[in-house]
């Protein structure tokens, strides 16, 4: 019944599709070509005198360097432990348990809280003299520094700022995962027992395949998110001390609009947005697939 | 009931229900205690705050820190501005995208594949790629410094966004709506219009929730395009707040509190809406 209405079809599709498609051209794709323009303009130069100058100087400049590496191992521990924390409260909120909803509630908190407020947070609470970091340890080991400065610290400035994205992220991991595990027929696991299957072997034979989709997309989409992460550690290190905790997002924008370097920023912009869209690659190919 | 009666299953039963309830209560210790001490810190005076040694429980509760946000800074200017601010970019993405989320989910025209992608890849763009040629265009159209040039930003986020969330929600109303549409003569327009849109009330406005939370979560936009005070949104006015030389904790941490009500009860009444959405596809940016 639908084939006397193809060729009209064809050309409404078009109409509802335009107006969004337009203004992403225009909001996104043309700034994005100027970005790509800027990176092989000379500094200070204009029309189309072109140089690789940036990207030679970008791939010789340590500062990047240590930056890209900083940014691979936040995004790395970052899915650790989203996964891990995410995982094993999915499976703990699973079981039905009295209290479960008041859990679930308070597992959720972080979620809800802006990434601005979230390295606000997480600053105050590890303020040397005032903030509740100390004293809550001091409380179990007496002989912890009254007033270590985790933030200042060359060694756990880092992994302060990976914790706190950690506290930030995990529970969209674990909604996620949680709704995967809810979707496993009860059956599947009646059936695996009856076969007599212990409990590692339901959760490696049952658990882990039936969710196995959901794992995917999960942390695909987290490494995308956690690479560009940006405001936590703004507010949270600024990316200090040094350029210890700096990630590319805040790198590039220090590069615009500190050091007011466009060029060789908009060179930086672009290697970025080369490894995030390879990053993106699986997240992208795996909804394709699913859904047409 | 002793040890020895229990089967092995019941005794697994309880060994699962004590690892369950031990992880619970560390990881919500975990999830707590920096909005507890947060909290605590907000119903503070300044020299509470700073004394020693700490209390968790305000010794002197006040609300002096929430009356004093309002008053020492321009928070209720800068509430406005987030809120016109993610309120037009919400609208305007959810109407655009929405469009184009109908079209996706129903017609089959040539390039739909691509555009589709084309569509979730810019999703996943940095905002960090165009900062450089944003700042520099609407300094040279004079929409530096404005609320319609953040506008403008903002729905480099949003729509794409948008767009993906509402196509999976149009997948979910029945095509045969739209063919019984069509046997009684309803034009494409008029069966979207009058019969789709309707029933894509919820959809829509979670939509549009999800849309005005991202806008409202922002702070690279708002840092790149605003320098003065009069239009800094609430994200950026609490995050110049923290790199002020001396911080006012109390103030602070209450007008954070207050900054992320929205945030807070939207998406613990929404979460549901947000994990299906994530489920088709629909991506926060």
């Amino acid at each position: 019944m639908r084939s006397g209405h193809t060729w009209h079809d064809r050309h409404l599709g078009y109409f509802f599709v335009l107006p969004a498609t337009l203004m992403l051209v225009a909001v996104l794709v043309f700034p994005a070509f100027i970005t790509l323009k800027l990176s092989v303009t000379p500094e200070g130069g204009s029309g189309w005198n072109l140089t690789l100058i940036h990207y030679q100087n970008a791939m010789r400049d340590p500062v990047l360097l240590q930056t890209f590496k900083n940014t691979f191992a936040f995004v790395a521990w970052s899915l650790v432990g989203h996964f891990v924390l995410g995982l094993g409260l999915a499976l703990a909120l699973n079981q039905a348990l009295p209290g479960q909803t008041f859990f679930r509630l308070v597992a959720l908190i972080p979620w809800t809280i802006p990434d601005v407020v979230a390295g606000i947070i997480f600053r105050w609470a590890l303020n040397p003299i005032n903030g509740c970091l100390n004293p809550l340890i001091r409380m179990f080991y007496p002989d912890f520094p009254a007033e270590f400065q985790w933030l200042s610290s060359p060694t756990l400035a880092f992994p302060s700022v990976i914790v706190a994205n950690v506290w930030r992220g995990y529970p969209l991991v674990m909604v996620m995962l949680l709704a995967g595990l809810m979707a496993i027929p009860r059956e599947l696991y009646e059936a695996a027992a009856v076969d007599g299957a212990g409990r590692l072997k339901r959760f490696f034979h049952v658990t882990l395949p039936g969710l196995s989709t959901i794992i995917l997309i999960a942390l695909a989409l987290d490494m995308v998110w956690e690479f560009r992460r940006f405001a936590l550690v703004v507010t949270m290190t600024g990316g200090g001390p040094g350029t210890l905790t700096e990630v590319l997002s805040t790198l590039v924008y220090k590069t615009y609009f500190q050091f007011f370097t466009f060029e060789y920023a908009s060179a930086m912009a672009i290697l970025m947005s080369v490894v995030l869209f390879i990053l993106s690659l699986p997240y992208i190919l795996l909804v394709g697939r699913e859904r047409q | 009931m002793s040890g020895a009666s229990l089967t092995s299953n019941q005794r697994e039963r309880r060994l699962d229900a004590v690892m369950s309830y031990s992880l619970l209560t560390v990881s919500a210790l975990f999830a707590l205690l920096p909005v507890v001490w947060m909290l605590s810190t907000s119903l503070k005076s300044e020299s509470e705050a700073l004394s020693l040694p700490i209390h968790w429980i305000p010794q002197q509760p006040t609300i002096g820190a929430y009356v004093e946000m309002w008053t020492l800074k321009p928070f209720a200017l800068y509430f406005w501005n987030s809120i016109v601010v993610s309120g037009v970019t919400a609208a305007l993405s959810t109407i655009v995208g929405g469009l184009a989320g109908y079209g996706f989910s129903r017609f089959h025209f040539r390039g739909r594949t691509s555009l589709l992608a084309f569509f979730l890849a810019t999703q996943m763009i940095s905002g960090v790629l165009v900062i450089g040629p944003y700042f520099r265009i609407l300094a040279a159209v004079e929409l530096y410094n404005t609320l319609t040039g953040l506008v403008i930003a903002y729905v480099t986020i949003c729509l794409p966004f948008a767009a993906w969330m509402s196509k999976g929600y149009f997948d979910s109303i029945p095509r045969e709506l739209d063919e019984a549409g069509l046997v009684d003569g309803a034009s494409r327009l008029q069966i979207f219009l009058r019969i789709i849109c309707p029933i894509a009330v919820p959809g829509t406005v979670s939509t549009l929730l999800f849309a005005f939370l991202l806008a409202w979560q922002d702070l690279l936009w708002a840092l790149c395009l605003i320098s003065i005070d009069e239009k800094r949104t609430v994200t950026l006015g609490v995050a110049f707040s923290v790199g002020e030389f001396i911080i006012k904790w109390p103030m602070l941490t209450a007008a954070s509190l207050i900054g992320s009500l929205p945030t807070i009860i939207l998406y613990l009444f929404l979460q549901r809406y947000y994990v299906e959405g994530l489920a088709r596809g629909a991506v926060k940016g």
